[in-house]
Parts: C-alpha cells; structure tokens; sequence
C-alpha cells in the first residue's frame, strides 16, 4: 500500500519491481491505513495472523539495501523473520524499539488538515493549501507522513534540504517512534 | 450558490451546491448524505440503524445544515477552510485507538495501482504482511 498522492506516483516503483508483485497493489492518499494502523513513516510493515490480530506490530522493514549507507537497516533480517514466522509461526525477539503507536487527538486533527491541505493542492490552491500543511506539522511533528510525505504536494525535495532539516528535529527529540524490525541496527 | 467539498479518509473528495456565511460551510440537508454518510430525521442526525440525537441549536441556519456542527454533534473533529468551502471530518482518536489498542487488524477498501478495489477482508484466513510504502 503507497502513500504517495497519484497512481503515477507509485506506479513507477511498482513497474520496476522485479520480479513482478504478484501481490495487491493499493494507493491510500488519504493515510488512512496511517490512522487505522498506527503507521507514521515509511517502509513500516505489520504482521498479520490467519485470524486477523496483529501479531507484529508496525516495525521500518525496507525492502533491499538501497538505502543501507543511510539507513543502517540490513533488509535481509526482516526477510528472515518473516520466513521464519510464515513458516513456523515463530515470532523474533523483541529489538527493545516496539512501540505500539496510538493516534491522538492532535494527530487525527493533523490528518485532517493534511487532508485538506491535499485536496487544496490537487485543485491547484497550492498556496491555500500552506496553512494547513504548517498547521498538520505543528500538531504532529514526528509524523513522518505528514512532515516528510508532504514535500511532493508542496513541490519539495523529499530528500532535500527540508527533509533533512526535519531529520535533524527528529534527531534531536531522540528518534521518536517505533524502530525497525533489524535488532542491530543503529537507532 | 457555491460547490462545498467535504473530504474523509474513506472517500476522499466529494462535492455539493452550499454556501459559506460568516464562516460557517452550509448545505441543504439533503445533500448531506451523499456528502456524509449521515441524514437528518427527526431523531437526529442517522446512518443506518444509528441515530445520534442533536441538541444544537445552531445546527442549521435556515433552510441549511452547517457542516462543522454536524461534525461537533457527532462527536468528530474536523477541519473547516471557508474560504476555500471544504470541510474535512474524521474520526474521534478513540475509535481509532481501540482496535489498535486490541491488536485487532481493521478491514478496509482501498483503489488498486491498475484499476478496481480491494477489501482487506478477502484475502480471509491466511497470513497477510502489510507494507506501507511511497515513493518519497
């Protein structure tokens, strides 16, 4: 399921997956499954039983190595365990960085005003749009989703300057939220 | 006479001749269930077999229903931009939090990348890993 605001957006990373997703291939520009699922930055994957509990909640799995040198994430470690678990129904041991993350009031408001700060740029209101962009960050600073996923509506670098000015925030209010399914990695 | 748009996360957009006054984003109460989901009776503000009595006096203004008061007598937050005559509705954080909190995978329908939905549901009892990713 993709974040991004278009289906040409996503498409172009679907198209180069190799081999071929076999697999559902969903758009949720509303992040809606970011409310359903307590999901607040990207690649977060969820494990999900035959009986439809959660059995691993939200953890940052990518997909390969792409992005290791910045990441510090060893891609294959999710892979493993989750072989491990399809296979066995085993669960790996705690990182000691889960965290179960609970919308609050303020972040379902930040939606909204993400949401509204969407649509405004989609029917070309970039401008009126601004204020609610700003208004989302100020009521959920550490959503990735709505911090960094709304550089591209804004005609931002997703990995630019902005990006990494949030980073550091990030940084320095000590890398809050869940981290990733990789024990050694670095937090 | 201007077109209002109201937004959720289930449905995105969807738009209704209304008019904006004194701030406040209004709408003939007929247009409110293709905006909403919900109906104004005379029991309150309904969607299938549930009715949410409404004490507000200042929910309609005339012949109009305001949407912010719709939202405030649901007990739902929203995001008002008159200017702009959208209105955006959510969910209260509770229900949210409760199936999370419960460890409880919530069913949902989304739009696939080439073309159609697809209901979580259907994939029925197996294992599901669900990954959300963008291209940013």
């Amino acid at each position: 399921m993709s974040f991004d605001d278009s289906v040409a957006a996503a498409q172009e990373w679907a198209n180069a997956a190799d081999p071929t997703p076999t697999f559902p291939m969903l758009l949720d520009r509303e992040l809606l499954l970011g409310e359903l699922y307590g999901i607040y930055n990207v690649p977060t994957v969820i494990w999900i039983d035959e009986d439809d509990r959660i059995a691993r909640p939200p953890v940052i799995a990518p997909g390969d190595d792409m992005f290791r040198d910045f990441t510090n994430i060893d891609s294959s470690v999710h892979h493993e365990q989750l072989r491990a678990w399809v296979r066995t129904g085993a669960l790996p041991p705690p990182t000691g960085r889960e965290q179960i993350m609970l919308p609050t009031d303020d972040e379902q408001l930040a939606r909204l005003e993400r949401r509204v700060g969407a649509h405004l740029c989609r029917t070309g209101q970039e401008q009126a749009a601004e204020a609610h962009f700003l208004r989302a960050a100020e009521l959920a600073p550490m959503d990735w989703t709505i911090r960094r996923g709304t550089l591209p509506l804004r005609g931002d670098d997703p990995f630019g300057e902005k990006f990494f000015a949030f980073m550091g925030e990030w940084s320095e209010a000590g890398q809050p939220g869940y981290g990733s399914a990789d024990p050694d990695a670095p937090s | 006479m201007a077109s209002i748009t109201s937004l959720d996360a289930e449905h995105g957009a969807r738009s209704a001749p209304g008019t904006v006054a004194d701030g406040r984003v209004l709408v003939d109460p007929a247009s409110l269930p293709s905006l909403t989901g919900w109906t104004l009776k005379a029991e309150g503000l309904c969607r299938g077999d549930v009715c949410v009595p409404v004490r507000d006096p200042d929910l309609t203004v005339g012949a109009s229903i305001d949407l912010a008061r719709v939202a405030a007598a649901l007990g739902r937050p929203a995001v008002v931009d008159a200017d702009q005559a959208v209105v955006a509705m959510g969910e209260p954080s509770a229900a949210r939090r409760g199936p999370i909190e419960a460890g409880i995978a919530s069913d949902f329908t989304l739009p696939q990348l080439d073309g159609g939905s697809f209901t979580f549901s259907s994939l029925g009892r197996t294992k599901k890993l669900l990954l959300a990713w963008s291209s940013w």
